[in-house]
């Protein structure tokens, strides 16, 4: 089973190790495109994959989760901070060197109608990236029947064009020239969300399927908060440029520490009209602050229940929690803890 | 038993498109009762969308459309377009998924609700500003003095969703169809969203006409769900009959493939295998057959018709299976 926490490596070197990564864009105005500001869309994380792992990403639109992910595959160059991969800084690495790492790390994106090339046969699209790192095409075009067969889909689709495929089996195309040059890690952005709910429980199986054939480390970044628990080993959510808490799966859902994370999780709506009614829904006041004005001191404070005086001027450290979780935030909520209650008796 | 607010009565809708005939929705009845939430639930070329639009008259002139949609005692399909234009905002109401399509973004916000209380109410202009700047606070837009004066455009995505449902109830309608209304939203906002709905229908004692995909949308909110699949109602009952004891394979299959919050670790997804109905070529029979593991060859003749489960008539399900579905989900169950 993907999940199970004894095929994690406890000790040993992270395949992934993202360090202080920052990744800004200008904002730029007028005739001249003069910069008249800066948007932080990742603002100094620091995360690990271990081998065999999926660590999930969550957040909400404009958290930087995207960015994040484009920024550590180096298709968008990070403003600063560093990505290693397997102990070797991907930061650093002369083009030459970047194509070879691009092998071991792959990316599905979201969009299957906007990822793959309408005039390109399905098993040449499979194959392109194999023939750019130098496969004969007799060679690229057998692995690619091979993956077509890995992915699910039927032999004979090699021959077809993307336009004659549904929604589902595009994102298994997609996951399929993912797997060509059997990369170790691959990091998938909101695979499933364009997909409909029947065909979604599929994708997110095979993905699981085809993480334990070969040994695949995944970040998975989504807004689907039910959909991330259920494939994540562990969880790390973003707002607003940062990741504010990291935790196992279990742990985050179970005992949310920081208050953004308990807001997120009881904004999810649960497809279970009995539990529905009974729930304590935190409904956040107002609005996602603007990225290029993020409030000073804790970003999430604008919107926090519980949020002090400290918290307006004092930027939160990450912190390690007695239970392992990561958070930052100066008020973290303790196990069991509920921010409803706990902003109750403040007063709020 | 009081009048239904709206019927659906053996509704057909098709388009011409290049690549033939698509009959979008089949023979679909159902009413909603005032003051109720009804849902009607189903994936992408269900159907849904389609319903709600013929409901408000918003479909291409090329569209065949049969049957009636009753309200308010007349068949808004047989009905003048000046008569439909008063229907539209007094009687009946829509909240779209996307609100910049439903506001004018050159025009005030507060004047476009203001246009909106003018079309029906004889009041002064100054009353009817006075009248937007409340219904902006009673869909919880802060300093709703000062927003009536602001363009969509320095609105959020969320607030915006605000002043669409503000501009909705602005006349009290009986109706309001909901589209899909928190779809582009992120979960904290459409918690708020949901919030304002649940809180404008109490105010206004309207019925809901919601329209989703999302199934824990459904749950929070509705009081009946219409499931539909190919383009017909595949069930229809109360929440807790569509949610604890549907009687239909496909609503079956679509509640066990969701990823739940609450799930023990390690439990595996069990999928629907294939993908939904080609619109342009639907399968003979039942819409579903293909998909479904109870399918056998009768199913694939012909389609089922809609019955009902239980004796008080209130929960409906299409299945040919249906006297042997229990014995069949048990059975699957322990497999």
């Amino acid at each position: 089973m993907t999940n199970d926490p004894t095929t994690l490596p406890a000790h040993g070197d992270p395949v992934l190790r993202v360090d202080n990564l920052v990744k800004e864009f200008p904002i730029q105005a007028g005739l001249f495109r003069r910069q008249v500001g800066l948007v932080q869309a990742v603002s100094g994380v620091s995360l690990d994959i271990h081998e065999h792992e999926t660590l999930g990403v969550v957040g909400e639109s404009g958290c930087g989760k995207t960015t994040l992910g484009r920024t550590i595959l180096r298709l968008l160059e990070a403003t600063s901070g560093s990505v290693t991969y397997k102990g070797e800084s991907v930061s650093g690495a002369p083009n030459s060197r970047m194509r070879e790492l691009r092998r071991h790390m792959q990316i599905v994106f979201q969009d299957p109608f906007a990822s793959l090339n309408p005039r390109m046969a399905v098993r040449d699209i499979i194959a392109e990236p194999l023939r750019i790192h130098g496969e004969s095409r007799a060679v690229a075009s057998a692995r690619a029947n091979e993956l077509i067969d890995a992915v699910g889909l039927l032999s004979d689709y090699g021959n077809r064009y993307p336009h004659e495929f549904s929604g589902g089996q595009r994102q298994r195309i997609g996951i399929a020239r993912a797997l060509a040059l059997q990369p170790t890690l691959i990091i998938l952005d909101e695979p499933v969300s364009a997909l409909d709910v029947s065909v979604q429980a599929q994708v997110v199986n095979l993905l699981e399927d085809l993480q334990n054939e070969f040994k695949l480390s995944y970040m998975f970044i989504a807004h689907d908060l039910s959909v991330v628990r259920h494939i994540s080993d562990r969880v790390a959510v973003m707002y607003l440029g940062k990741v504010v808490e990291v935790a196992d799966r279990d742990s985050i859902y179970d005992r949310p520490s920081h208050p953004y994370t308990q807001s997120l999780l009881s904004a999810v709506p649960v497809a279970d009209p009995n539990a529905e009614r009974n729930r304590r829904r935190i409904v956040l006041e107002g609005d996602l602050p603007s990225p290029a004005a993020v409030p000073s001191g804790c970003r999430f404070r604008t919107r926090c229940p519980i949020a002090a005086e400290r918290c307006s001027y004092e930027e939160p450290e990450m912190q390690t929690l007695a239970d392992g979780h990561e958070v930052a935030c100066h008020f973290p909520l303790s196990p069991g803890e509920s921010l409803i209650e706990v902003a109750a008796a403040r007063g709020r | 038993m009081t009048e239904p607010v709206i019927s659906f009565d053996d509704l057909s809708v098709s388009f011409p498109t290049d690549d033939g005939m698509v009959r979008a929705v089949r023979n679909v009845s159902f009413d909603v009762e005032p003051g109720e939430v009804m849902a009607v639930v189903g994936e992408s070329g269900s159907g849904k969308s389609v319903t709600a639009l013929a409901a408000m008259r918003l479909h291409p002139g090329s569209t065949e459309i049969t049957g009636e949609v009753r309200f308010g005692g007349r068949d808004l399909l047989g009905i003048g377009e000046k008569e439909m234009r008063r229907v539209r905002g007094n009687g009946i109401a829509m909240i779209f998924q996307d609100p910049m399509t439903a506001l004018n973004p050159v025009m005030k916000v507060g004047a476009q609700i203001a246009e909106m209380v003018l079309t029906h109410d004889d009041v002064s202009k100054k009353e009817a500003w006075t009248r937007a700047a409340d219904l902006l606070e009673s869909v919880g837009v802060p300093e709703p003095g000062r927003r009536v004066k602001q363009y969509p455009h320095e609105f959020s995505g969320g607030m915006r969703q605000r002043a669409m449902i503000a501009m909705a109830i602005a006349n009290g309608p009986d109706l309001l169809i909901a589209d899909e209304p928190t779809t582009a939203l992120d979960v904290t906002i459409q918690a708020q969203v949901l919030e304002v709905m649940k809180t404008a229908q109490e105010a206004t004692g309207a019925a809901i006409l919601l329209i989703t995909h999302d199934l824990g949308v459904v749950a929070g909110i509705a009081d009946r769900v219409v499931v539909m699949y190919g383009g017909r109602v595949f069930e229809s009952g109360s929440a807790d009959q569509v949610f604890y004891r549907s009687q239909n394979p496909y609503t079956r299959g679509l509640m066990s493939s969701i990823p739940r919050l609450d799930a023990p670790k390690g439990e595996r997804l069990i999928p629907i295998p294939g993908t939904p109905p080609n619109v342009l070529n639907p399968p003979s029979g039942c819409a579903f057959g293909p998909r479904c593991a109870f399918a056998s060859d009768g199913c694939h003749e012909a389609h089922a018709e809609l019955m009902s489960v239980g004796f008080d008539g209130t929960h409906r399900s299409r299945c040919h299976k249906l006297a042997e579905l229990p014995d069949l989900f048990a059975a699957a169950e322990t497999r």
